[in-house]
């Protein structure tokens, strides 16, 4: 049985996309199946950060929802570029991405007549069993839509991203509530971008008092990831940095984690 | 309701109806209504299935949101408002609750009280409509649209085209209608009494709206998405029972007998099903059967009183099962 992960963040800027893709790769070079599917339709962005050309990509979500094309057609095999050394014909690992469309006449249509979600959990279903995944992680929009809610409860784990910051707080607090009303197996707390010299203790002490939910790992703010500016794996580029041994705690975390 | 509706689209219960829907649309037994000429335009193709439970879940598949005429659907709703209206007693003696194992369009009575035998038939409804209250026509057809609004959850509005074909061809309901007149059971306004039923037939729904209609009847006449009344509590079984009885035009012997559930069909393909307390079932697919129902929404429905243990006579602990898939925990 696949493992559904989404990762969400009630606001924008908290690192959701680049944490999904580098864990989504560090999961899929422990040997496994996984695939990224991108749900933030309004603002599409983790392909980015796989350095996915969309213009290979002739259909994205946008075209299954829309009925122009299965899900399968869809997803596109990254494994090489995002991973390589990959025995040829290996079944195990796999990296497939899932994109949303660039194009703004697509992500106009969406924000006007809005999409079936139930169609979206189909597709998510139909790409597990297809793709033989062993994990399915979603990016998802920030803060709280349709498309976020079925993301959260189809999760087996949700990993909710917040920055040590008041308003980050306050907002994912609103998640957490959602998260337990829709019974979410795990909830682990991923807090991003903690400054250097700031006490780590007090801000575990907060979020766990707060949310009564655990705190999987905190990660450092770091020039590097500014730098690499989203082009690119932060993972494969900086394997010994802080925050790639933050995530790798993460992935090992999860793929421990009981259903 | 955003989270219902979230529960909904990730509920199990979805797959089951999927399959279901996979495996009937390929079913095309029966054929397309023409007697009025506006039904014959429904594609065969078509069909959706949709369930609302009575704490407001819908899960729905296919071609849920289609929308076609109520027809015969409208029936037992209608009822309900006369009811309402006048009390049971004196809609009673107007009308019979009796199954006449005759077409739903046969022109008889009952020979000693000169009823028409229930309201699920033709000459029942338009005496039925005959009872509505109102201090003058457009009125009439405000309150039965407003009452029809409160079991959608939504405003419902009539099929224009729809109704101006019903009333050109409508000439066995207007002689049923003059037969009635002669024998007094209908008031001198019956020709209103017969634009009110070919309104009535005429109103746009879909599956989506009839899950909803059923849900609210298994709900005790509480809508379960809007909360808002549509009938008294204690109205309710009268409609159920009905329904039970004569609802399915001369299979309703058969189809208590076999689905147990209360249900009502239309010819232009729907059907409305009620599992109380539990669920309703919606149901739109215009093939129908030599008895007027709904091809696909009959093996549905029987499906799922099966599979379910939804039958009101079954032994066993009824709609548990089919509860427990609405769980999105349970994938």
């Amino acid at each position: 049985m696949a493992k559904i992960i989404s990762t969400h963040s009630f606001r924008g800027g908290t690192g959701k996309s680049n944490t999904t893709a580098n864990l989504a790769t560090l999961i899929a070079k422990a040997g496994y199946r996984v695939g990224v599917i991108d749900t933030d339709i309004q603002s599409p962005g983790i392909h980015v950060v796989f350095q996915f050309d969309q213009k290979k990509a002739k259909y994205a979500l946008n075209d299954y929802l829309w009925g122009r094309c299965s899900i399968h057609d869809a997803a596109y095999d990254i494994t090489e570029q995002c991973i390589g050394n990959v025995v040829p014909g290996a079944l195990r690992p796999r990296l497939y991405i899932i994109p949303s469309s660039l194009n703004s006449g697509e992500i106009a249509r969406i924000l006007r007549e809005g999409y079936d979600v139930a169609k979206l959990n189909d597709g998510l279903q139909e790409l597990i069993s297809t793709l033989d995944l062993d994990y399915l992680l979603i990016d998802t929009h920030p803060g709280v839509n349709e498309e976020t809610l079925l993301s959260i409860a189809i999760s087996d784990v949700l990993v909710l991203i917040l920055r040590p910051d008041n308003q980050d707080f306050q907002g994912t607090a609103v998640t957490v509530e959602l998260a337990r009303r829709l019974d979410i197996p795990e909830l682990l707390v991923v807090v991003n971008k903690v400054p250097e010299g700031v006490d780590e203790n007090l801000i575990i002490e907060q979020v766990e008092n707060g949310y009564q939910a655990e705190v999987a790992v905190m990660l450092p703010l770091n020039n590097e990831m500014s730098r690499l500016g989203s082009c690119g794996l932060f993972t494969n580029q900086y394997p010994n940095h802080p925050f790639t041994q933050g995530l790798k705690t993460l992935a090992e975390r999860i793929i421990k984690s009981q259903k | 309701m955003l989270l219902g509706r979230m529960k909904s689209a990730a509920a199990p219960i979805r797959d089951v109806l999927k399959d279901l829907h996979t495996r009937l649309v390929a079913n095309y037994e029966g054929r397309i209504a023409d007697y009025i000429p506006e039904l014959a335009t429904a594609s065969p193709d078509s069909f959706g299935i949709a369930l609302c439970t009575t704490d407001g879940q819908v899960v729905e598949y296919g071609d849920y949101k289609t929308s076609f005429t109520i027809q015969s659907v409208s029936k037992p709703f209608m009822f309900g408002l006369a009811i309402g209206d006048h009390g049971l007693d004196h809609v009673l003696s107007k009308v019979g609750v009796e199954p006449t194992g005759e077409a739903f369009n046969s022109i008889v009575l009952d020979e000693v009280s000169n009823r028409p035998y229930n309201p699920m038939v033709n000459s029942g409804a338009i005496a039925t409509a005959d009872l509505v209250k109102g201090k003058d026509y457009p009125e009439r057809v405000k309150r039965m649209l407003e009452m029809f609004s409160r079991y959608c959850g939504r405003e419902v509005f009539v099929d224009n085209t729809v109704f101006m074909s019903e009333r050109m061809t409508g000439h066995r309901n207007r002689a049923m209608a003059h037969l009635m007149r002669n024998f007094d059971m209908m008031s001198e306004k019956f020709e209103e009494a017969l634009e009110l039923y070919f309104q009535q037939c005429s109103i746009l729904v879909n599956a989506h709206d009839l899950s909803v209609m059923g849900a609210t009847l298994a709900n005790g006449g509480l809508n379960p998405l809007t909360k808002i009344r549509a009938i008294e509590s204690e109205n309710v079984k009268y409609l159920l029972s009905i329904m039970m009885s004569c609802g399915m035009y001369d299979y309703a012997g058969e189809w208590a007998f076999r689905v147990g559930i209360p249900a009502k069909s239309g010819v232009a393909g729907g059907i409305v099903a009620v599992v109380p307390g539990v669920l309703g079932i919606g149901l739109y697919s215009p093939l129908l059967d030599i008895k007027g129902n709904s091809v696909r929404g009959v093996k549905a429905c029987q499906e799922l009183s099966q599979k379910f243990s939804l039958h009101a006579f079954e032994s066993s602990a009824a709609a548990s099962k089919i509860l427990e898939l609405f769980s999105f925990k349970k994938r």
